[in-house]
């Protein structure tokens, strides 16, 4: 089994009108076994930055508090919050410094940037970008959710339609996965507000 | 002494995708036109479909799936000498598995899904692996893009568990043109994300006025 196989994980994350969705499944597993149904794959950065990490879980975990530490780091500098676009090229680049020995996570970057136009991009393990004005996925079920994404996908969403087009994509995706699902977590994200939703799914 | 390795495999993986839906007085099987070799396409305009009563599409190695249906088409010749009538969809159905499994040891590599009118005219779809286990199902994919189109397929068609009790049926509720306009959308999505699916689209469709074919254009990249 690969090692980015070893926990299992589901992320997409969906562009809309003026506002974008990031979401997860919700199974940590140790390869076959299911250790933990509530696992937190997706993360605030600050109200207007996500981030989902995918992979191994360890190395997730680690990149997150890394991240954590340079954005506060930014915030004092700077007196202000990182842009979704600064944000993602600090994960680039941090990827890369360990390019011969790499974090085995694919991150999920979803935000609101300047005049409030969302942005999404995800990232090998290394750092190489891929923006995308529509979605993004990552994962065990990548492949499941491309297909899902690409048939169910609509430009210029309302949020409570991109809520309902991203939990629709991921239920059917993770339910072809057997090391992703129970459950789904689902942010809805604004200019003005963050809604964050429970999806219940299969749970096996 | 470590064994040696081979460095030639007898396989090849020419892509593609092929997909099934069975309705309640047809049958739709349609399968990309694509067929490639690593990152080459070898032709546009390939036929990975084949029919008798009932229509057989493959994805995989062709050159087994050319074998496969050489095989098949000589079986189904001599039934019909035996017999004077052609084969029904659940007898061809069998047959396939008996053939896949005959060659358990050196398998044909080869992913295929059979549709047809069952013999009360409602559709069904049996689905295979490289070795013959099979299943009669409402729908299904094989193939390089099956992992993207199966999902949404879920979402669509909502088939029954196979445990309920009673049995439910698999068939899909949708019409005809409905179930068609399904397969196109699910054939473009496929193409845009899946590298080996593209190029054309061969869509069978079987009900009672009998078997006909249509095409459609995919991404040519």
């Amino acid at each position: 089994m690969s090692i980015f196989e070893y926990n299992g994980s589901a992320l997409v994350s969906m562009v809309g009108k003026n506002c974008f969705a990031i979401a997860s499944d919700r199974r940590l597993g140790v390869q076959l076994q299911t250790i933990a149904t509530d696992f937190q794959r997706i993360s605030k950065i600050h109200d207007r930055v996500f981030l989902g990490l995918s992979g191994l879980a360890t190395d997730a975990q680690t990149l997150y508090q890394r991240l954590v530490f340079r954005h506060k780091l930014y915030q004092v500098r700077e007196e202000r919050d990182m842009k979704p676009v600064t944000f993602a090229n600090l994960v680039s680049a941090l990827l890369y410094e360990k390019r011969f020995g790499p974090y085995f996570c694919q991150p999920v970057i979803a935000g609101l940037g300047d005049e409030d136009k969302p942005f999404i991009c995800t990232m090998d393990s290394i750092g190489a970008k891929e923006l995308a004005k529509d979605f993004v996925v990552a994962g065990t079920a990548s492949e499941s959710l491309y297909g899902a994404c690409e048939s169910m996908f609509k430009e210029d969403m309302e949020p409570e339609e991109l809520f309902e087009t991203v939990s629709q994509a991921l239920l059917s995706s993770v339910d072809r996965d057997c090391l992703s699902g129970w459950g789904g977590h689902v942010y809805v994200v604004t200019p003005t507000e963050v809604k964050e939703r429970i999806l219940k799914g299969r749970m096996d | 002494m470590p064994k040696e390795q081979a460095n030639w495999s007898p396989y090849d993986n020419n892509g593609g995708s092929c997909f099934a839906v069975a309705g309640a007085d047809y049958c739709v099987i349609a399968a990309d036109t694509r067929m490639s070799t690593g990152y080459n396409i070898l032709t546009r305009d390939t036929q990975k479909s084949v029919n008798y009563k009932c229509v057989m599409a493959s994805s995989g190695f062709q050159a087994d799936v050319k074998a496969l249906q050489k095989h098949l088409a000589a079986r189904h010749l001599i039934y019909q000498h035996q017999h004077n009538k052609q084969m029904s969809c659940p007898a061809m159905a069998q047959l396939l598995s008996n053939t896949l499994y005959y060659k358990r040891f050196f398998p044909y590599y080869s992913f295929n899904v059979l549709g047809g009118l069952d013999n009360e005219g409602k559709g069904c779809v049996f689905t295979y692996d490289a070795v013959g286990s099979y299943e009669k199902v409402g729908y299904s994919s094989q193939g390089s893009g099956s992992t993207l189109i199966m999902p949404f397929l879920d979402n669509q068609l909502k088939s029954p568990s196979p445990l309920l009790l009673p049995a439910r049926d698999a068939v899909t509720p949708l019409a005809e043109a409905e179930a068609i306009d399904l397969v196109k959308t699910v054939f473009a999505s496929a193409s845009e994300r899946d590298i080996y699916t593209g190029d054309k689209l061969e869509i069978v469709v079987i009900n009672a006025d009998g078997i006909r074919r249509e095409y459609m254009d995919l991404r040519k990249d």
